[in-house]
């Protein structure tokens, strides 16, 4: 398989499991993506674990101009509060369409486990064809003690009540994904 | 509280209440029909067969190893920070995890799934304590309120309507809540659990693998509120059984790949969550997480010794052998169950419950082998379930006078024969035709849902010299395998077949010490009469130099070469002429479309419209599927697909004799789906299923007639 039908097996998946699915060419797109979703559904807040210090600047510069707040650390006082968790996917696999998140940092966990949208920037060049080959990636990760990493496959679900399928019970209700060309900017 | 029924009165009542419960019987109806759907098309491009091989070998590698797979794990685990225990039994296992809350001072507590914690009760455990225990996976936190057990081991509350669920939500926050708003309803959840995850101080989890060579352990979820529970509060805890240990990542990915598409048809979960040791956490002390992973044995580590059981310990608890089981279709997990219901329930609830709880549910098996087909750990559940109900009755000592009566009658194989020709000249009077018409009263009352077949004046071995195919110089040598109602009841079937062979110039023996297979005894669990039976029939054909051995009933084709060689298996081998036996077996329809080749010009095109009922030890069992189409094909039939043509018809022998009730239920749904094809003619390869789809049929009043396959070809050859 070659990348770009890795990608486009990446997006039909993402899709399938209820994943929204955009690109982004630069930094700034993502951002703008991110920030607008958010005013669109009516949040105010967003947060941005893992962001590096250019990244925060821009989100904070326009979260300023859509009168969102751009949420500080720690969230455990804002538990409540987080509309837009907006993050780095460090990983992608096509053939579930699944988003793989460091998710060593608790500010990153709360963010993505609390709340409404999930807003996930992946770098294209990060997606692999199937679960198989992250053995290296888990194997590095989990080399040095403690350590939590989270598959993500679109938003949380359940069937509990009469087998019919409902999204967001517990985790985010939207998963959106932004598709990302030679884009860096924060730790993954 | 999870009560199962401890005797033969309670459980059949148990069956009645659950068949009249109209809502469950719609909604298993549907799940049903919708499983196997969905099922299909996740797979549809891939190698299921190669995955399912992947999980069985992976886990037989690691089963005889879980001490040290276990001390492995613990080795990584620790030196990540997370403290690891074992307990003995579950008893042991509430203790720990109730002496990790105290010792933390922990006050309220949330849960996400766990079937391990079902097993051990550990809820009634903590809350006796004192503790608030609070389910955050929808289904369980439903059930929890109502105080029941899970119906389904991946659905727990999928016994339950969007109305129950809407009172209790409405109780819950004292507002009427709508409920032909689901998305509502869930939105309940999500709103009156936050707080609960947000003021927990302890997170009970479970775990589906813990990988013995990172320490890590991983939760496939598709709610969330698994990485709630590990995040939130400050003490995490996981609890598992020895049987969760794989080696690798590798090994973990195996069944991930296999277990959510086939527990739900899903590609993959949600989430699925890897942990490893104590992570960063703001609430606890030196802000890292306390981590305690707890391991229960309950029976496990002995299973893991067991030539026969040990195999139970490959489920990933994935559901699904409830999920196309009839009967759990029929009555539900609540009675088709104690914690852990359907194929592996019926198994494991001895072990971890004891033999009380399994004692009647074991005994509810049609050995339809659907169970078995769709297994991703390939376990022979519907075998294991009759070794546990042997299990049972030896522990009990005594066994049922019937079972004890059959038993020794079907070991004497002059003896059996003789009685059943007695039988056929007793009845005389009290028969109507081919059907008996005035049942013995003991068969009276819930059995009148089909007529019962007399036992023909005279057998097949009876008319054998006369029947005999007259060859010179064959081009195969065939032995016939009868069986009893092919013998006794149906000696037409057999007849068919030898005038198609004397056709195609075939010749046949019908070796006379052949007696019944034995499967029946195994049905009743008489595992050594069984094995005895077997032997018998296997000199009976070891003499002759046969190319072939050739039944006409899937049940006896399916239980000589599947089981046979199981259980004359001598220190771990099968003796070559129980392998020579079970290897010449053939079913009917395969012999005569890939052996003899028949083709379509050899017969007449009579235009006759017909429909096909899969037996499930032909399609199962045996695994044949192609062989029946193509033949009806070849004879120019007019034919109607039928729905749910591989679905059991609900026969299953002494089966149909003890849950009647049940019995009688499938066979409406096969005739109902028959009748909807508009055939005439009803056709299978099994005498078994002939026996309750005539009875059935002539107990309607339907105008179908039912053939067997050697019946149909030898009516259309030219
Ligand atoms: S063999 Fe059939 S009846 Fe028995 S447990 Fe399996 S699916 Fe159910
Ligand atoms: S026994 Fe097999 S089918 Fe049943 S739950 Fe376990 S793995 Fe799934």
């Amino acid at each position: 398989m070659s990348q770009g039908e890795i990608i486009e097996s990446m997006r039909a998946r993402a899709e399938k499991a209820a994943a929204v699915v955009s690109s982004a060419a630069t930094l700034e797109e993502a951002i703008a993506y991110a920030v607008n979703l958010t005013a669109e559904e009516g949040g105010t807040t967003l947060a941005a674990p893992g962001m590096d210090d250019a990244a925060r600047e821009a989100l904070g510069k326009a979260c300023g101009e859509k009168g969102i707040t751009l949420l500080d650390s720690p969230l455990r006082d804002k538990m409540t509060r987080i509309h837009t968790a907006f993050t780095w996917a460090d990983r992608g696999i096509a053939d579930t369409g699944t988003l793989v998140l460091n998710s060593n940092s608790e500010e990153l966990r709360l963010a993505t486990m609390l709340s409404e949208t999930h807003v996930a920037v992946l770098p294209t060049d990060k997606v692999v064809p199937s679960m198989d080959e992250l053995e290296g990636y888990m194997t590095d990760h989990f080399k040095n003690g403690a350590g939590y990493v989270a598959f993500i496959t679109g938003p949380s679900r359940t069937a509990d009540i009469e087998r019919i399928l409902t999204i967001g019970v517990h985790g985010p209700e939207r998963l959106h994904i932004l598709l990302a060309e030679n884009l860096d900017g924060g730790e993954k | 509280m999870i009560e199962t029924p401890e005797t033969d009165k309670a459980f059949k009542k148990q069956i009645k209440t659950s068949l009249e419960k109209d809502f469950l019987r719609k909604t298993l109806n549907n799940f049903f029909t919708s499983y196997r759907q969905s099922r299909g098309n996740v797979f549809a491009d891939l190698d299921l067969e190669g995955m399912r091989e992947d999980v069985a070998c992976m886990k037989d590698a690691g089963i005889p190893n879980l001490s040290e797979l276990f001390d492995e794990f613990k080795k990584n685990a620790e030196a990540a920070g997370s403290i690891v225990h074992v307990a003995r039994d579950a008893e042991e296992a509430n203790c720990i995890i109730a002496q990790i809350a105290k010792e933390n001072q922990v006050k309220s507590i949330v849960k996400s799934k766990s079937m391990t914690a079902e097993e051990t009760f550990l809820n009634d455990h903590l809350e006796k304590d004192g503790y608030e225990v609070v389910e955050t996976d929808l289904g369980e936190w439903i059930i929890q309120m109502r105080h029941e057990g899970p119906s389904h081991m991946v659905m727990p509350a999928i016994h339950l309507s969007r109305y129950q669920v809407g009172d209790l939500f409405s109780d819950v926050t004292a507002k009427k809540q709508d409920p032909e708003n689901i998305e509502g309803l869930v939105k309940v959840a999500r709103k009156e659990l936050r707080p609960k995850f947000i003021g927990a101080d302890m997170g009970i989890s479970g775990c589906n693998f813990a990988i013995a060579d990172s320490g890590v352990i991983g939760l496939v979820t598709n709610e969330g509120n698994a990485r709630l529970t590990t995040t939130l509060p400050r003490v995490h805890v996981a609890l598992m059984g020895f049987d969760k240990l794989v080696q690798d990542y590798s090994s973990a990915v195996k069944i991930l790949k296999i277990l959510p598409r086939n527990a739900t048809g899903q590609a993959l979960t949600s989430y699925v969550t890897w942990i490893k040791g104590t992570n960063e956490c703001a609430t606890a002390p030196e802000e890292k997480k306390i981590q305690h992973m707890v391991f229960i044995d309950n029976g496990r580590l002995e299973l893991a010794k067991d030539p026969i059981f040990s195999q139970a310990l490959r489920c990933i608890r994935c559901g699904a052998c409830a999920n196309v089981c009839p009967i759990y279709r029929m009555v539900g997990g609540h009675t088709f169950g104690h914690v852990y219901i359907g194929a592996i329930g019926l198994i494991l609830t001895p072990f971890f419950h004891g033999k009380e709880k399994a004692r009647e549910i074991v005994k509810c098996c049609l050995n339809c082998q659907s169970c078995k087909a769709v297994c991703p750990s390939k376990i022979d559940l519907p075998f294991l379930i009759k070794n546990v109900y042997a299990k049972i009755q030896d522990e009990d000592g005594g066994k049922p006078f019937k079972t004890r009566m059959t038993s020794m009658l079907l070991k004497n194989r002059r003896l059996f024969h003789t009685a059943l020709k007695t039988a056929s000249k007793m009845q005389g009077p009290a028969t109507d035709g081919p059907y008996i018409r005035h049942l013995p009263t003991f068969l009276m009352g819930e059995h009148n849902f089909r007529r019962l077949p007399a036992i023909a004046d005279r057998s097949l071995r009876d008319d054998w010299k006369y029947v005999k195919p007259k060859v010179k110089n064959p081009k195969i040598k065939v032995a016939l395998f009868g069986g009893c109602a092919g013998d006794f009841i149906y000696p037409e079937h057999g007849k068919a077949f030898a005038k198609l062979c004397e056709a195609y110039n075939i010749s046949v023996d019908y070796p006379m010490d052949q007696t019944c297979c034995g499967l029946p005894t195994m049905m009743m669990a008489q595992m050594d009469t069984a094995k005895e039976i077997a032997l018998q029939n296997v000199k009976a054909f070891k003499s002759g130099d046969y190319d072939y051995i050739v039944t006409l009933c899937a049940s006896c084709g399916s239980h000589i070469k599947e089981n046979f060689p199981k259980l004359l298996t001598k220190k771990g081998a099968v003796p070559a002429d129980v392998q020579a036996m079970a290897d010449k077996l053939i079913d009917f329809s395969s012999f005569m479309n890939d052996v003899v080749k028949v083709k379509a010009e050899d017969f007449m095109n009579l235009g006759r419209k017909v429909t096909y009922h899969y037996p499930c030890h032909l399609i199962r069992g045996l695994g044949v599927e192609e062989a029946p189409m193509a033949l009806l094909e070849k004879a120019g039939v007019d034919f109607k697909a039928c729905d749910e043509s591989q679905v059991c018809c609900g026969f299953s022998g002494s089966f149909s004799v003890d849950f009647p009730m049940i019995s009688k239920t499938m066979l409406d749904h096969k005739l109902d789906n028959v009748s909807a094809t508009g055939a005439t003619t009803l056709v299978t390869d099994c005498p078994g299923c002939t026996l309750q789809l005539k009875g059935g049929i002539k107990a309607r009043g339907m105008n179908v007639t039912v053939k067997h396959m050697a019946e149909v070809l030898l009516e259309e050859k030219k």
